[in-house]
């Protein structure tokens, strides 16, 4: 069930995990969307010339999908603050997986804190973040 | 703090080195928000009474040069993460003002020597001088041993 209050949040839980779509295809086109020429977001094969694992999804992208993630959870919610650290490479074509958890909620002001992960399917840490989300006060 | 981070602290933190102005398309932003895999309609329809650009929208947009001229090399420049702050939505259609400051400058020294980090920020503001949102770029640079 979407929340729509600050006053339905519970500390602790966890957000509905979130499958982004980092399909090769989507990566391109976001790539050529914001300017990013390059292979590395492009072309699998150009990218393991430049000794990537693969061509990658942008960081601005991922920093996206997490947003999006919250969104889903909590579709009138107001992003205040993300911080994202992209700690390796999130290789297009590969499924990731996208948890977050509630770490605060401040009930008075109607803000929460959430701290968001990308994961590959060997869950390893490849993004990860902090994020500030206002929530009308019922 | 070492010596050489305070010095360039002093003489580089929060002063204005670019200033750029970016059109916002809405066509473009919608197709942001898709790609990013938003379905809330604010801003995926551009009817929507409240449209708006996907809050991450601006962490796409670059000003001129990301350091000051000047800015010691301590070493070759990585992406060490990004981050926003927002104040008010930007809104598609309008044009928004960029300017960029170094906010930060700090050093982290691990086993394999000292890395020199440096948040360079770029503050948006509509054509009325509003502040709409701060996006933050960290590069750390590793010292050669």
């Amino acid at each position: 069930m979407a929340i729509s209050t600050i006053q339905e949040v519970v500390f602790g839980e966890d957000l509905p995990t979130f499958e982004p779509d980092t399909s090769l295809a989507t990566t391109r086109q976001f790539a050529a969307l914001v300017g990013w020429g390059g292979a590395r977001f492009s072309d699998h094969e150009a990218a393991r010339k430049e000794g990537l694992a693969g061509a990658m999804v942008p960081g601005i992208l991922n920093q996206g999908y997490l947003v999006a993630m919250i969104h889903h959870w909590a579709p009138n919610a107001e992003i205040k603050a993300i911080d994202t650290v992209f700690r390796a490479p999130v290789i297009a074509d590969e499924k990731h997986t996208i948890s977050g958890v509630v770490t605060d909620v401040n009930e008075a002001d109607g803000q929460v804190e959430i701290d968001l992960t990308v994961a590959n399917e060997k869950g390893e840490t490849r993004v990860f973040g902090t994020a500030t989300v206002q929530l009308p006060i019922a | 703090m070492d010596q050489d981070i305070t010095a360039a602290r002093e003489k580089f933190l929060n002063q204005d080195f670019d200033e750029k102005s970016f059109s916002v398309p809405a066509e473009k932003t919608i197709e942001y928000a898709r790609l990013c895999g938003e379905t809330a309609e604010r801003f995926l329809d551009a009817s929507h009474p409240d449209f708006q650009a996907p809050p991450t929208y601006i962490a796409s947009l670059s000003g001129s040069r990301a350091l000051p001229e000047g800015f010691p090399r301590f070493g070759i420049g990585m992406d060490a993460g990004k981050g926003i702050e927002c104040f008010l939505p930007v809104r598609p259609g309008t044009t928004i003002t960029g300017r960029t400051h170094l906010h930060d400058i700090y050093s982290k020294t691990g086993r394999s020597g000292r890395m020199v980090f440096a948040v360079s920020r770029i503050a948006f503001y509509d054509a009325e001088g509003n502040l709409l949102a701060n996006s933050d770029s960290r590069v750390v640079m590793r010292e050669k041993s």
